[in-house]
């Protein structure tokens, strides 16, 4: 047993004087890794979009109409950052895309709310943009709501309506969302904390398969079993060693950045939390080996854990509902311990559901430790005979 | 005189037969190499249908919610059955617990929770306010648009017929109670992407994106897979003729060009026309666009090529940015919130201006003139990138020049030494 233990250690030792021979290491374990996290913990720092600019195609030009549009300039969202004569000019200012929306207000807009006669108020914006197009959508519709039932309170008013009744004969249903479990309605919150994990586990992956398939390449890797007494199993742990514990660094700085300086609220223990980090480091790891063992020239491999790593962005299913994708699809993206990860995530850190509701994540994420064992024997023999050496066409 | 001219034209015509062997050169060497063919053919050919396939729904239907029917009445029965019309809605359990309604949220039965409060009917008879409670899951953006817009939809509706038929009991006509109910009839025109489509978002920009990811990771993969077969480890070949910078980035850039003018046939022509996606923008607008950006990019990818002493080195530096970029293009998070530091940074990349340019060209119908400001800062990239990339080959040229020279007085014996060494470094 003692002498497994320090067969490990001279690997890991070994591993870390290669890691400090090439930049590369560096670049790709360390550098990239923390300018992930500053980039995604800074982008969305405001947590919701403010002040987008839009325009007001003024048509009326009267006291009414001038009163609507500071209105709308008033909105958090938004912010009217110009006046226009014409629907085309704003139209083509849309299309540069200085604005993300305008409203027309039309002519004889004072006039007909005078006299009782319907306007029409059209409203265009920019939906080709997700958030920015919900988002405007939402605030136009709820301030012109809002504009449209003042003009009716007003007039109810006019005919002497006691005031107590008006409001809810303007508004008689009323919507209060609430939104469980996550109080903050920020963007952070759904989107840094998802990300985060799929950058680091193309990192993980990635290095993964490099470590061990450049020790094929370069025929140093009878020299790597040598040193673990030939014990394969010996020789991977060793090997990623150094990184599995880089990495969980990465991720609890990860987590420190979240929970503690972004204030994401975190309703589950420090120790679930490590756990589960813990346990998607090491599910990395383990689909690294699998890729170099199924495909040990390196260059596949690294193709293959690249096509897989990116494919995570969108199988992981926090931008587009996995429910809502084609079924096959949905056996696909268990194949993705992030995605598993996110249920954790949503289900017991961020929403404090008791661990039965997590459980079966969990238990999908270990079932990923198991692929390795598949690929074991090949692994080892194309360690030992180099057999997956490309040989240089002229 | 005219001798010096006849020179210029030995010499523009000696140069430009060398950039077309370079040209051939570049083919030969793409065509040759399985794991670059793979990048440049199959990852654009593949990657749009595939996401295509992933995103067809396109839309959030029929979101799963319980409805908390606390005041069990005819009206809020009603109501339950006008959320289940909706097309973002499905009532899947109406019930009269909360308790139990979060227990179906928490094994993931259901989306969101719309709760009726037990005065519901009672408040519409009385004409009081009454208020329905939307409780919604956070996690996901889609989930919780399609709850609001549900509800909110409902509440809207149902609200507008109470206030009419309470108006028309007091007297008015039914026109006139419209008119007083709503004054203003709004009209709601979502540009660019009408039905809110997640395919019809994000596949214009995945497609621009991985046109500069694959041009920019095959050269650089085969950058540094130059180097490493080479036993001196230069980047430019040691062939008798001499390899001028110019010939040798234009040679380069004429091999991508043409290989990647036609992917962009398939991509943005022929994708969008199969998937339905919008295709506003005609040939010459397309070109207009796709020019500066191809050039930029094999530009920007022949400058970071020479850093790459090994083959795989791109793939490992390369892969991750792809989802930076993504938000960096300004597609995700509006360029109105993005703070300076990352405005600049964003400026680096030619993708984040032709994403934006495709966007609006293509969904939005912008004309060339509109879509300038994107169009002048590719040209403009594309021209720092050509000096940069003419810098750096400049660099590796005399390099190879001067160990060259160097070589051809060594003795024989002493070459084989020096490329033993440099293998084992």
């Amino acid at each position: 047993m003692n002498r497994i233990i320090i067969s490990i250690l001279e690997v890991a030792k070994r591993e870390v004087l290669r890691m400090s021979s090439r930049w590369l290491y560096l670049l790709a374990v360390i550098i990239f890794p923390l300018l992930s996290i500053l980039f995604f913990g800074s982008l969305f720092k405001e947590g919701v979009p403010a002040k987008m600019p839009i325009a007001i195609v003024d048509l009326d030009n009267t006291v009414t109409s001038r009163k609507i549009a500071r209105n709308i300039d008033v909105t958090q969202l938004s912010m009217v950052s110009m006046t226009l004569q014409s629907e085309s000019e704003a139209m083509s200012e849309l299309r540069k895309g200085t604005i993300y929306g305008f409203v027309v207000l039309p002519k004889n807009l004072q006039s007909d709310i005078l006299s009782s006669k319907q306007a029409t108020v059209s409203y265009y914006y920019q939906n080709g943009f997700l958030i920015a197009g919900g988002l405007m959508q939402n605030d136009l519709t709820l301030i012109l709501h809002t504009l449209s039932s003042g003009i009716n309170i007003q007039k109810r008013e006019a005919l002497g309506q006691p005031e107590d009744l008006i409001m809810a004969q303007v508004q008689p249903i009323q919507v209060s969302t609430h939104q469980l479990f996550n109080p903050t309605a920020s963007y952070p919150v759904y989107i840094t904390t998802i990300i985060l994990p799929i950058m680091l586990q193309l990192f993980i992956l990635m290095m993964t398969v490099y470590s061990i398939g450049i020790e094929i390449k370069e025929r140093t890797s009878r020299e790597w079993l040598q040193l673990s007494n030939k014990s394969v199993v010996a020789a991977l742990t060793g090997k990623l060693l150094p990184y599995t514990i880089i990495f969980m660094i990465m991720m609890m700085f990860q987590n420190f950045m979240l929970y503690k300086v972004m204030l994401i609220p975190m309703n589950t223990s420090l120790g679930w939390l490590t756990f589960s980090s813990f346990l998607f480091v090491i599910a990395y790891q383990a689909i690294g080996i699998f890729c170099i063992g199924l495909l040990p020239l390196m260059r596949h491999a690294l193709n293959l854990a690249a096509f897989y790593g990116i494919l995570a962005l969108t199988l992981c299913g926090f931008s587009f509902p996995i429910e809502a994708m084609p079924p096959v699809f949905r056996y696909w993206a268990s194949g993705f311990p992030v995605r598993h990860y996110m249920h954790i995530f949503q289900n017991q850190i961020l929403a404090g559901f008791e661990i039965q509701y997590s459980i079966l994540s969990y238990l999908y994420i270990s079932f990923f430790l198991l692929l390795p064992l598949l690929v074991l024997n090949r692994l080892k023999s194309a360690l030992i005979y180099q057999n997956f050496i490309e040989k240089p066409k002229h | 005189m005219k001798y010096k001219l006849v020179n210029i034209t030995s010499q523009i015509k000696e140069g430009f037969m060398s950039m077309l062997r370079i040209w051939i050169r570049e083919f030969e060497l793409i065509f040759k190499d399985v794991g670059v063919m793979v990048i440049i053919f199959a990852v654009p050919l593949l990657y749009p249908l595939l996401y295509s396939f992933i995103y067809y729904p396109e839309v959030v239907r029929d979101l799963p919610i319980a409805v908390v029917d606390l005041s069990n009445s005819s009206a809020s029965r009603q109501f339950t059955r006008n959320l289940d019309a909706t097309p973002d809605l499905s009532v899947v359990s109406s019930t009269l617990s909360m308790n139990e309604a979060i227990v179906l949220f928490k094994e993931q039965e259901v989306r969101g929770i719309v709760q009726i409060p037990e005065t519901f009917s009672a408040d519409i008879a009385l004409k009081r306010q009454t208020t329905v409670s939307a409780y919604a899951n956070m996690g996901f953006f889609l989930y919780y648009k399609a709850l609001m817009t549900g509800t909110n939809f409902v509440a809207l509706e149902t609200g507008n017929d109470i206030q009419v038929t309470n108006l028309m009991n007091d007297g008015l006509s039914f026109s006139q109670a419209q008119v007083t109910a709503q004054p203003l009839n709004l009209i709601d025109n979502a540009m660019a992407n009408r039905s809110g489509g997640f395919a019809s978002y994000g596949i214009p920009a995945a497609l621009i994106l991985i046109i500069q990811q694959t041009l920019v990771l095959a050269i650089g993969i085969l950058a540094g897979t130059a180097r490493e077969r080479h036993p001196m480890g230069t980047l430019i070949p040691f062939d008798r003729k001499r390899m001028g910078t110019l010939r040798m980035v234009l040679g380069k850039t004429a091999a991508y060009f043409t290989i990647y003018s036609l992917l962009c046939v398939y991509m943005l022509g022929m994708i969008p026309q199969w998937f339905g996606y919008a295709q506003s923008a005609d040939l010459k607008e397309l070109i207009a666009l796709m020019t500066p950006f191809l050039l930029g990019s094999v530009f920007f990818g022949l400058t970071l090529s020479v850093i790459f002493k090994n083959r795989e080195s791109a793939m490992m530096l390369y892969l991750f940015t792809s989802i930076p970029l993504l938000f960096l293009s300004g597609i995700i998070w509006p360029l109105s919130n993005f703070s300076p530091v990352w405005l600049t940074v964003r400026e680096i990349f030619p993708s984040s201006n032709a994403i934006f340019g495709f966007i609006k060209m293509n969904s939005l119908g912008a004309s060339v003139y509109e879509t300038s400001h994107e169009i002048v800062a590719l040209w403009i990239q594309a021209g720092v990138y050509f000096i940069t990339a003419c810098i750096a080959y400049a660099y590796q040229v005399t390099n190879t020049e001067h160990l060259r020279s160097e070589l051809k007085n060594m003795p024989y014996k002493l070459i084989r030494e020096r490329i033993g060494r440099d293998q084992s470094l």
